[in-house]
């Protein structure tokens, strides 16, 4: 089957009931760092979009906008103990096993293989979307983000969007 | 998410996505990206598909190690071997509105 038009859907979903179209960012270009290390030496970290958060910590806002809240997830904790909170998805499945979304187990075993060097300190859960203060993502939120994996000494970051 | 894979790439970490929602990904650009034509919310498969799941990481994990075009969208064959539409579940116009205010 073709690929849903997310795009055109939330468009037609919004405007139907009468509000303006969400601006998606667009860009010609992309910025580049090179994967310098083979896997086998990689501290891999997850990063997922999908309001997931650990039982002991508050719930997303699934209503919220221009929430930067980003969550450290350890990835030793067991994958039952998540609860997620998002209306823009269908989390059925992902709520009945977190690595349909969150893969930290399936990280771990490649890890325990020998396919890539580490799992990193931490993973992340967070930056929901709905995000219209874009600039500040792009000037505090993101740069701060940054500065995690740096601590953690990651080499890759797989991210996730829900 | 797609702007915060550009901003962490451009400070110096390398980053892979593995999107559900190819027209987005195409518009925002994250450096890596990997499609796959599956509901949002199942991007490495089913509950308890340990094997599935894990090759899907994989295959991003490889694609990282491989591309080599910034910007670059690559479409995994498509493999969910049931219909699925757009998720138009819970979304009140009450939650949307709420979102819209500024």
């Amino acid at each position: 089957m073709e690929p849903i038009r997310y795009v055109d859907a939330l468009n037609n979903k919004y405007g139907a009931m009468g509000f303006p179209a969400y601006k998606w960012s667009v860009n010609e270009t992309a910025p580049w760092t090179p994967l310098e290390k083979p896997l086998e030496e990689c501290t891999v970290a997850l990063l997922v979009s999908g309001g997931i958060s650990h039982c002991s910590a508050p719930a997303f806002d699934p209503d919220a906008r221009n929430d930067h809240r980003v969550d450290a997830v350890d990835p030793d904790e067991p994958t039952d103990g998540y609860q997620i909170h998002d209306i823009y998805y269908d989390h059925t499945d992902a709520g009945r096993d977190l690595n349909c979304i969150f893969p930290i187990d399936r990280l771990r075993e490649i890890a325990d293989a020998g396919e890539i060097g580490a799992v990193a300190a931490r993973h992340w859960s967070g930056f929901m979307g709905r995000t219209y203060d874009r600039s500040r993502l792009t000037a505090e939120s993101a740069p701060a983000f940054f500065e995690n994996l740096q601590e953690d000494g990651v080499d890759l970051l797989v991210a996730v969007p829900a | 998410m797609g702007l915060v894979a550009r901003v962490v790439e451009h400070m110096g970490i390398p980053t892979v996505n593995v999107s559900t929602g190819r027209d987005i990904t195409a518009l925002v650009r994250p450096p890596r990206s990997l499609f796959i034509n599956r509901p949002m919310g199942n991007t490495f498969g089913r509950p308890g598909d340990a094997g599935g799941q894990r090759e899907i990481l994989r295959q991003a994990l490889n694609f990282a190690v491989r591309a080599d075009e910034p910007g670059v969208l690559v479409d995994l064959p498509a493999d969910w071997n049931e219909p699925f539409e757009y998720f138009t579940g819970e979304a009140t116009p009450e939650a949307i509105a709420k979102q819209m205010k500024t």
